[in-house]
């Protein structure tokens, strides 16, 4: 029995994506297209996997009703956009040209990249472990990246967008500010550069740290217990983060997927309970607008924080 | 009764050991997804196990002396070295972006493309001491040597170019277009055969000066090029076309097609004539046979790329993982 991602992608590079290329003159873009093939099954998989799963949650337990969702559709739409449509393409893409352009760089200063099986030989072969390694140091990073991501002025203007959901659902994950996103990928581009990253080996253990980051979104009343708050990130300890009192420089439960870096560095707060969400410094434009109008509005704000000594933040 | 045991004890152990020694060959096929090297059994074309490595593993090449199988690990920068008998391995050697390698008919040199990294590599083949590195203007691909050992050809797939380098004066001869999105590269009665991803056709380019002087048309995206070991038999895979094509070298005029699906990319030969083809996109090796133009499947890792086939190798094998 065959990996079904990577037969499906296979299915699609061969009847649909290779014979369009071979069509448009386009053939050296194939192993690139096979990649973005890959990329985006697994998103129809994290997208499937997610509302199977939360939507019930959110039906059985809600944590706010709301008599009009309709700002939840762009959410929608920013999920479907970054995990299967346009925006893996064109960031795949991107990355691709803009890795090898700097790996390239780098290779001819001499530098090859350290991997931890190169550090720890007894890892070799132990690839679900090795796996498990680097989503934790990646996790670790991307706690800082967000933690950055509310310091910097300039950069929280771009990712307020994210926080000015007053109606969050698991479906808030993806909404980002595309600069924002672009800021992502060159984060973690330099962190695979320096640590050897290994490739999309076990899409499965990726679908299920996807599927834990959209569920922390998720409008839910769902606690994993004294214990198991302190083992995973709950929606309840990831809703604090999103709290109108928690939006802006200063707030708290910046992890993603593991709480134990909050914890460690003190920014963990498990007190408080289901609050409501959103940032009310933000224009309303970025909370309920189509997203050519959240993402204008995010670069309005962007302009503004470089023209101003400070951005005001949540009350 | 503890003696009957034992006594059965010895015939399982002779029988297993028998079992073990029986020559059949040993098939490797590199999973540049899966990041391994399938191991298969070629009498029962059963992949026994798998050899971890680190990365993303692409081709792989017979050292000279035939003790050692390198494989090119791409985004993991080394190369492995396999026993190619046992599949134990040998040793793992740092190495920038191992794609393509090759040694030089004369076993003085491997030459390793980067792909990823727009560089051609040129090794010492004995010391592996880096002896030159020529930057080039887009993803070298795959190469062939001349046979004298002086020219190694290298295909410089998103450039539409072809490069030839001089190996002892350590220089770039020329690169010159060959056609759109140049793949897999061989020498052949004096000519080297460009196989041109972009097109259906394989250019026939002129080792002096790279002058495309003629082109045989195969079939949609045509991708990699091999010369059977009796040298009878031109074999030619067309990625897009999903046909695995025989050509007659002499008159480099088309013989037969056959519909190879799931991408045919490596080709190898096993004893008997038939074709062992691994398919990129169907996790699996085709083995064809070129009489009745029907072929088996044989399930591999993900993304199956190169393949080398050691007919003389014991099977089962059994081998430590590293």
């Amino acid at each position: 029995m065959g990996d079904p991602f990577d037969l499906g992608a296979g299915w699609l590079e061969e009847h649909v994506l290779v014979p369009a290329l071979y069509w448009l003159g386009l053939m050296n873009w194939e192993d690139v297209s096979y990649g973005w093939a890959l990329f985006a099954l697994y998103g129809v998989a994290q997208v499937l996997l997610t509302f199977t799963v939360c939507l019930p949650l959110e039906r059985w337990r809600p944590v706010e009703r709301w008599p009009d969702s309709h700002a939840v559709w762009v959410d929608v739409l920013y999920t479907l956009l970054s995990r299967i449509g346009v925006l893996p393409f064109v960031t795949y893409v991107l990355f691709y040209r803009a890795q090898v352009a700097v790996s390239g760089w780098m290779a001819d200063q001499g530098w090859v990249p350290p991997t931890l099986e190169g550090l720890f030989p007894a890892l070799l072969g132990q690839q679900v472990l090795v796996f498990i390694l680097y989503a934790i140091i990646l996790d670790f990073a991307d706690y800082w990246r967000h933690w950055l991501a509310h310091r910097f002025r300039w950069w929280w203007a771009l990712h307020s967008l994210h926080h000015a959901q007053r109606q969050m659902t698991f479906w808030s994950d993806d909404r980002n500010h595309i600069l924002d996103d672009l800021i992502a990928f060159v984060w973690f581009g330099v962190i695979a550069l320096l640590i050897g990253v290994p490739p999309l080996q076990f899409p499965l253990l990726v679908l299920v740290l996807r599927f834990l980051e959209s569920l922390s979104h998720a409008n839910v009343r769902l606690s994993f217990g004294w214990l198991g708050e302190r083992l995973l990130i709950s929606p309840r300890f990831h809703r604090a983060h999103h709290g109108v009192l928690a939006a802006g420089q200063r707030s708290c439960n910046y992890g993603a997927v593991l709480p134990w870096w909050d914890m460690l560095f003190r920014t963990a707060d498990f007190s408080r309970e289901y609050v409501r969400t959103g940032d009310p410094s933000g224009e309303e434009a970025l909370a309920t607008g189509t997203w050519v109008q959240q993402q204008m509005a995010g670069l309005r704000r962007l302009v503004r924080s470089f023209g101003r000594r400070r951005v005001r933040h949540g009350t | 009764m503890r003696r009957l045991c034992l006594a059965l004890l010895c015939v399982v152990a002779i029988s297993g050991f028998a079992a073990s020694a029986r020559a059949g060959g040993i098939a490797f096929v590199v999973n540049s997804n899966g990041a391994s090297i399938s191991v298969i059994d070629m009498a029962t074309k059963k992949e026994v196990r798998r050899i971890p490595s680190l990365r993303e593993p692409h081709h792989l090449i017979l050292s000279p002396d035939g003790k050692s199988l390198l494989v090119g690990d791409t985004a993991g920068n080394q190369i492995m070295f396999i026993d190619p008998n046992t599949g134990e391995v040998q040793k793992r050697l740092p190495v920038a972006d191992p794609y393509q390698l090759q040694f030089s008919p004369d076993a003085k040199f491997l030459v390793v493309n980067g792909l990823a990294r727009n560089q051609v590599d040129v090794y010492d083949a004995a010391s592996m001491k880096l002896l030159k590195r020529f930057p080039v203007v887009a993803t070298p691909s795959h190469l062939a040597y001349s046979p004298d050992s002086s020219t190694v050809f290298v295909s410089l797939q998103d450039s539409d170019r072809l490069a030839a380098f001089d190996l002892r004066m350590m220089t770039e001869k020329w690169t010159v277009p060959v056609g759109k999105t140049p793949a897999g590269v061989l020498w052949l009665n004096g000519r080297v055969l460009v196989a041109d991803m972009g097109t259906d056709y394989v250019a026939v380019v002129d080792p002096a000066d790279g002058k495309v002087v003629d082109r045989i048309v195969t079939g949609k995206g045509v991708h990699q090029l091999f010369l059977s070991p009796d040298r009878k038999v031109l074999w030619v895979n067309n990625r897009a076309g999903g046909t695995t094509v025989s050509v007659d070298p002499a008159t480099l005029k088309v013989i037969r097609s056959y519909a190879i699906p799931g991408g045919p990319d490596d080709i190898d030969f096993a004893p008997g004539g038939k074709l062992w083809i691994t398919r990129r996109w169907a996790e699996s090796v085709a083995v064809l046979d070129p009489v009745t133009g029907t072929f088996e499947t044989i399930a591999v890792g993900r993304s199956p790329h190169g393949l080398y086939l050691n007919a003389h190798a014991p099977s089962p094998v059994v081998v430590s993982s590293r």
